[in-house]
Order: structure tokens, then C-alpha cells, then sequence
């Protein structure tokens, strides 16, 4: 492996993972000071009853100070409301319990009120941060985004369909809880898509510009333990240690790309779930496979040692070295499909498959000019190894649609 | 053992004095560019009126800033106004004579958090696109394959030859 002659790796998240995890949050909470949480959920999650878990296990939590009113994808009007509630009630921490949606919503809360801000938006982009913010714990409810580890926060402006990343160290949570408990009742769909999300960080943290060896020590980790768990915890929900598991490769691959940063996939996802509110990992597990496709020809190397992590050294040995990249890529087409298959054809394979709540195409093929262009407003293309403009971009939107392969020899080179 | 150093970047004349130079015919070449290049025109057409932004070294300088007033992008010199949309800062002289005699690329520099961006993400990644093009136009290809991600073959000739005779032209009169 080629060590890059500087780089930076931060990952100072205090990290409680069992069973029974839970039950340490009082003790963590006292150690840091804080008396009067404000605890941040979603419908989603309050109505599986995950809330009255943490309420059970952490001792009761004032339930005027639980509030569930975050959406999909956050919303910036949602997180100053949410502010305002934790100035109006003097709290002194934020809890997080739910998915990437709450607790990047709590993470704009906590810029907030930390910097008593009257606009979150001043803080957009990398670096506007220059302090500690108040205490945060994130319990995470999906094992997905990684966003418990992540120093970024993606938070969405519904009225100019823009979707707005945060990064700085600061917005590192203090104290991670994963409990499977939390993510027991996440249902086979919601499971399969949240996994693809933790499995693209992991896959997208190994080829970027600002990977690293500390980063590729935690993707390759990650890899392996979500390729093998994600179809168990579809097939079986209530399987504890495939869901600990999973919430542990989610984690790891939040520590990776937290610190090599995300390309092509993310950049492309995020302007789909801008433009036609695609969930985001419906999105990552559509478009991973052409991340692959795309970067191929500057990363082949570092693509063909994901084989080792997904196959096992059997199958690496067997496999030829000028397949294994492309090995990779089938295999995470096969892994798609198998979703697809286990969860009723929810799972969508291209763009053109996937549905919105009324059973109609969520994603029109006139709509990917809009994305391809929405996408060169988003940070991530600055970290993928290989230059991307609007062509690029709309090249790779048409293959998604149809859920065709890259057809590589169109890839610009340079 | 090495022994800690205070690096004071008024202490590196020839370094300062390149870099200096480099960002002073870079910004006339962007004001060169968005005349001559349509798809630097069509980037500064979609930023705001009055958007104005600067690239430079941490902490004293050497500064470029370029800015858009009445439709008409413009070099505005090399000092630091008090508000802009987009700042490009590199951490010191010494990371921005590696960039800036291309040793680096933008993109690695970036990554290897020697170039800090301040600004809204899309405006800064516009300008990102500008300095590319702008950068193939003023280097020969051997060094700008070295500056960008991709050199892009894949322009026309034409593109390619008229944008530079215009654009160093241009620059160089101050045009
Ligand atoms: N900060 C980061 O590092 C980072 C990384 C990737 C993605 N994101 C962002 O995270 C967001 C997506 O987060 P997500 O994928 O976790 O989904 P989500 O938080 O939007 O949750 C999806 C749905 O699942 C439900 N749900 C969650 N946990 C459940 C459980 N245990 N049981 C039953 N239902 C449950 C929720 O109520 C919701 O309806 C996006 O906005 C994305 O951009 C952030
Ligand atoms: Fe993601």
C-alpha cells in the first residue's frame, strides 16, 4: 500500500457497545455534568417504543423533553425549533436516539445552541466551528450512517431542496451507545437500505483522496462484518448478534469515511434525495456499485482488496488478480439483488424501481439533468479520486436508471 | 534530532516573490478566462452579483482576489477585502509554493488539509472549477496533468488553442 506522506485521523468518540448498553447513559451523563438532557427522536422511532427502552434503561427522562418531531433527512427550520426548546428549558446535553435524520438534526442543534447562533447556516461547510459544543449522546437506531462517530452532519433545507453538510471535529458526538436493543425493531427494509449506506462508507472510504491507513484499517473491518451480517439481520430482525454486529461495522464505517471523506456515491446520492427525496440509502446501495465503476481505472488496487474482506481468502486466492476488482463490484450487485429479493422488491436496484409513498417512480428519467447539476453544489465530488462535471455525473445518473452496468470505456480519462 | 524551528514566512523573499507573481498573473488570467472560455463565463454567470473571491497564503499573504461587479469579472489586486463569498487559504508559504509551482495538486492539497476553503460548499467548488480551467490554460500539459484530477483530453483543439492565445493575451495586457 502506498502511505500518503500526510494525513489526519480523528476519532475521539467514547464508545459503549453490548447488549445492555443503554443502562451506562446516567453515569456518562454525570461524568460530563449534565442534569437536564433534551432527548431528540422521530415518529419512526418513539412509536417502535425505543424511546421508553432508553427511558427504562437511563432512568426516567422528563417526557417534556423528549421530542420527536424531527423528518426525514432533518429540516433546518426543525432545528431551530429544537433549540429554542433547549435554551427555553435551560438544558445542559442532547440526546440523540435514532437514525443519520436525528442525530445530524441534533448535531445542528447542539451548533446552535453552542455558539448561540440565530443561523445555523452560518456554520455550513468545513471548519466554522473553533470550539467545543455541549455534551451529545447519540444513540443510534439504524446501523447506517455512522453519524455517531462522524465529525459531519448533513441537514437538509426543505424549501430550496438543498441538502447541507457540516464538518468539523466538533460536531464529534462525546459518548456513542450502541445497544441492539435500538435496532431490533428496524423492519427488513429499512435494515437492508441503512446497511448499503454503512457498507458505502466503508467501500467509498478504501478509494478516496483522503484515505489513509488508520482509515483503511477501519473500512476493511467494516467490510467485513457488514458483507457478512446485512442479509442475516434482514432474514432474521431479531437477531441480537447480527444486529450488534451490524451497528458495529456501521460504526466502523462511520470512522473511516469520517476521517477519508466520501466520493461519487455520496455526491450523487445526496443530490438524488435533494432533488426526489430518495431516501439515502436507497440511494448509496443504487449508485455503490457505480462508484466502483466509475473510479475504477485510478483504484483497481484498493478496490480488489475489498474482495478479501467480503470472500475470504479462499475465494481471493481462487479468484485471478486482474478479476478481483471486478469481482467486488458483482458481488455488491449481488448483494442488491438478494435485498431486493428479501424484502419484497422494496430494495430498489436503479433509480428507475424506486417508488414514493404512493407507489409511484420517485425518480422520473427527466429529473437527472436537475440531480447531475444539483450534484456539482455538493463537497463530496472535491474527495473522489477521479474529476467529475455534469456529463460525468448524468453518464452515470442514465446507467443507474436502468440499472445497467458503467459502460467503462465512456469514462473520461485523463 | 531535529530541533524545533520558528518559520516566519518574511524570512523566504525568493519563495514569497514566486508566489506573489504566480497569483498576480493567475488573477488576470481569470479575468482573462471569463471572457475567453464559456464555461468560465457560464460559472461566473451563475454566481451572485458583487461575488468576490481570494486565494492566498496564511497567515500575512501573499492575496489574489478576483470579483464580479455589473456582470464584468475583474482581478481586484492583492488585498484582502473585508467581506467575500469564497476565501482558498493554504496553511503557509512553504504548502503554497508547492501548490502553486504545481508540485501538488489542488485536489491532494485539499485533502491533505494544506488548502482550508471558508465559504458556502457551492460557491467554493465554482471556484474550484474556474482555477482548473484556468490552470489548463496557463500550464503546458506535463505539468497541469499534475495540477488537476483529469487533463482534459477531451477538449477541442480549438478550445484548447484560441482559449490560450487569448487568455495569455489577455492577461498579460491586463485585458
Ligand atoms: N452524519 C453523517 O455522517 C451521515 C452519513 C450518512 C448519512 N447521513 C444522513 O442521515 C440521514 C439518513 O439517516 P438513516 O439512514 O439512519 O435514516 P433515518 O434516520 O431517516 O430513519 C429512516 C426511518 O427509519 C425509522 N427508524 C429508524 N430506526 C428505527 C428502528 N430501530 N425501528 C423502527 N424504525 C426505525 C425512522 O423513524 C425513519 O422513518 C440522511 O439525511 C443522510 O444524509 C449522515
Ligand atoms: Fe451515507
Amino acid at each position: 500500500m502506498l502511505l500518503p506522506d500526510y494525513y489526519e485521523f480523528c476519532c475521539r468518540v467514547k464508545l459503549i457497545a453490548g447488549h445492555d448498553a443503554l443502562e451506562k447513559i446516567p453515569e456518562l451523563l454525570a461524568a460530563k455534568g449534565a442534569r437536564k438532557p433534551l432527548i431528540i427522536t422521530d415518529k419512526g422511532v418513539a412509536g417502535a417504543g425505543l424511546v421508553d427502552i432508553v427511558s427504562r434503561a437511563a432512568g426516567k427522562l422528563d417526557p417534556n423533553l423528549v421530542n420527536d418531531s424531527v423528518p426525514p433527512d432533518s429540516d433546518l427550520k426543525v432545528v431551530h425549533e429544537l433549540a429554542k426548546l433547549y435554551q427555553e428549558n435551560a438544558c445542559d446535553a442532547l440526546i440523540a436516539v435514532g437514525g443519520g435524520s436525528v442525530m445530524d438534526t441534533a448535531k445542528g442543534v447542539n451548533i446552535v445552541v453552542s455558539e448561540n447562533a440565530t443561523d445555523l447556516m452560518a456554520f455550513s461547510g468545513v471548519g466554522a466551528l473553533k470550539r467545543p459544543l455541549k455534551p451529545l449522546v447519540a444513540v443510534p437506531t439504524t446501523a447506517g450512517t455512522g453519524s455517531e462517530v462522524t465529525q459531519v452532519a448533513v441537514i437538509k433545507d426543505h424549501d430550496k431542496h438543498l441538502k447541507m453538510a457540516f464538518g468539523s471535529y466538533f460536531l464529534l458526538p462525546d459518548i456513542a451507545i450502541l445497544d441492539s436493543r435500538m435496532t431490533l425493531t428496524m423492519p427488513p427494509f429499512i435494515t437492508a437500505m441503512t446497511g448499503m449506506d454503512a457498507m458505502s462508507h466503508a467501500v467509498e472510504a478504501c478509494y478516496c483522496l483522503q484515505k489513509n491507513p488508520l482509515s483503511d484499517a477501519h473500512a476493511l473491518a467494516a467490510v467485513s462484518l457488514l458483507y457478512a451480517y446485512l442479509p442475516q439481520a434482514v432474514n432474521n430482525p431479531s437477531d441480537r448478534d447480527a444486529r450488534l454486529s451490524m451497528a458495529i461495522g456501521a460504526c466502523l464505517a462511520g470512522m473511516a469515511f469520517s476521517n477519508s471523506m466520501v466520493g461519487l456515491v455520496h455526491n450523487l446520492g445526496h443530490a438524488t434525495g435533494s432533488v426526489c427525496g430518495v431516501p439515502h440509502g436507497l440511494c448509496m446501495a443504487i449508485l455503490l456499485p457505480y462508484g466502483l465503476e466509475y473510479n475504477l481505472h485510478k483504484r483497481e488496487e484498493a478496490i480488489a482488496g475489498l474482495l478479501l474482506s467480503m470472500a475470504g481468502p479462499h475465494i481471493y486466492k481462487e479468484t485471478p488478480e486482474e478479476q478481483r476488482a471486478q469481482k467486488v463490484i458483482s458481488l455488491i450487485r449481488k448483494l442488491n439483488d438478494d435485498l431486493h429479493a428479501k424484502t419484497g422488491g422494496r430494495h430498489a436496484r436503479s433509480l428507475s424501481e424506486v417508488k414514493d409513498r404512493d407507489g409511484k417512480p420517485a425518480v422520473p428519467r427527466e429529473a437527472l439533468p436537475q440531480i447531475a447539476q444539483a450534484a456539482l453544489l455538493d463537497g463530496a465530488s472535491v474527495y473522489n479520486p477521479e474529476e467529475t462535471d455534469y456529463e460525468d455525473n448524468l453518464m452515470v445518473l442514465e446507467a443507474a436508471w436502468e440499472g445497467k452496468p458503467l459502460d467503462r470505456a465512456k469514462v473520461k480519462k485523463g | 534530532m531535529a530541533r524545533v524551528r520558528e518559520i516566519s514566512s518574511g524570512r523566504k523573499p525568493l519563495k514569497r516573490a514566486y508566489v506573489a507573481m504566480f497569483l498576480w498573473f493567475t488573477g488576470r488570467a481569470i479575468q482573462a478566462a471569463a471572457k475567453a472560455d464559456n464555461q468560465v463565463k457560464s460559472e461566473f454567470e451563475a454566481l451572485p452579483e458583487n461575488f468576490t473571491f481570494s486565494l492566498g497564503c496564511l497567515p500575512d499573504g501573499p492575496w489574489m482576489v478576483v470579483g464580479k461587479k455589473n456582470g464584468v469579472v475583474k482581478y481586484l489586486g492583492g488585498k484582502l477585502p473585508e467581506k467575500q463569498h469564497v476565501r482558498l487559504a493554504i496553511k503557509n508559504l512553504d504548502a503554497g509554493f508547492l501548490i502553486l509551482s504545481f508540485q501538488e495538486s489542488t485536489a491532494l492539497a485539499t485533502t491533505r488539509n494544506r488548502l482550508v476553503t471558508d465559504g458556502e460548499v457551492p460557491y467554493a467548488l465554482a471556484v474550484i472549477r474556474i482555477l482548473d480551467i484556468v490552470e489548463v490554460y496557463l500550464l503546458p500539459k506535463i505539468i497541469a496533468s499534475l495540477a488537476v484530477k483529469r487533463y482534459p483530453k477531451h477538449w477541442s483543439v480549438a478550445r484548447k488553442l484560441k482559449g490560450r492565445i487569448a487568455i495569455y493575451t489577455r492577461a498579460l495586457l491586463g485585458l
